[in-house]
């Protein structure tokens, strides 16, 4: 087994969670995006 | 499944993972010898297991689209696969982050990573090909065989740390991790779920919305090219 303790790795769990908070918000946005843009589209064909 | 229970199911998976993370980063102990880094495992590996689950569903859409041309399974199996993109690409990342501080590189050519990286390639290869194909019902063959074939990889990714000699550590079990630990592990993982399923169900409508305005345009398309055709 290896010995030791990986100190200071909390630089690295906040950018992990960081990516992943990134990640999650910015899909989420982007189907909300695709969704308003395909609402538009269809009302302005109905017309 | 109506609007409302669809942004239930991604409100309470949000809901899920800000307990699961502050739990993960303020009440779970350090590992013995990894120390804080640890905590990057409650995000990356319910994205490991959200991503693969993603793309399971995909190869069981791919197969009922394939059998039955029903436009919904499709429209689903294309929820399902970009889902598993985005949380591969989240795995991938967190990954990379936890390799440098864990293995002092971000990245190496190890079968784990290789395959998973491969797999990211493959599905956004999938949702890359659908978007060259204008007609609705070869887009949603070719890449329904296209699903089935990438998820050639799937069991590899799960099953490579096993088959051959990796840097990645096999699969643990909940006997051998302290309690403390797998309560977030598993907070998160079910949050990922629904957070899944939502994204999945709200993807799988645009698709459906999308096929439907072609379906529409695509006669109109016709007579018009046929109109050009006789002037």
């Amino acid at each position: 087994m290896p010995e030791g303790v990986i100190v200071g790795g909390w630089s690295y769990v906040i950018a992990a969670y960081s990516i992943t908070a990134i990640g999650l918000v910015a899909y989420t946005w982007s189907l909300w995006y695709r969704q308003r843009t395909a609402a538009r589209r269809s009302q302005n064909d109905e017309r | 499944m109506n609007s409302k229970a669809v942004t239930a199911v991604g409100a309470l998976g949000l809901a899920m993972l800000l307990v699961g993370s502050t739990i993960g980063l303020f009440v779970a102990p350090a590992e013995r010898h990894m120390g804080d880094v640890q905590r990057i495992m409650y995000v990356h590996v319910p994205s490991a297991w959200a991503a693969l689950l993603c793309f399971t569903a995909a190869f069981g859409l791919a197969i009922a689209s394939l059998w039955s041309a029903k436009p919904r399974y499709d429209a689903l199996m294309v929820g399902t696969i970009e889902t598993g993109v985005v949380f591969n690409a989240l795995l991938l990342a967190q990954g990379m982050i936890w390799g440098h501080a864990a293995w002092g590189v971000w990245w190496d050519w190890d079968v784990r990573l290789t395959t998973s990286l491969v797999m990211l390639l493959l599905f956004a290869g999938v949702l890359g090909l659908r978007s060259f194909v204008d007609d609705t019902e070869r887009r949603a063959a070719w890449s329904g065989a296209a699903t089935i074939i990438a998820f050639v990889d799937v069991p590899l990714v799960y099953f490579c740390v096993r088959w051959w000699r990796s840097l990645h550590q096999i699969q643990s079990s909940p006997e051998t991790v302290d309690r403390a630990m797998t309560l977030p592990l598993r907070i998160n993982a079910i949050a990922l779920l629904l957070m899944a399923i939502w994204w999945t169900v709200f993807r799988a409508r645009l698709a459906m919305a999308r096929r439907q305005e072609e379906t529409v345009s695509q006669p109109a398309r016709i007579r018009v090219a046929e109109r050009y055709e006789h002037a």
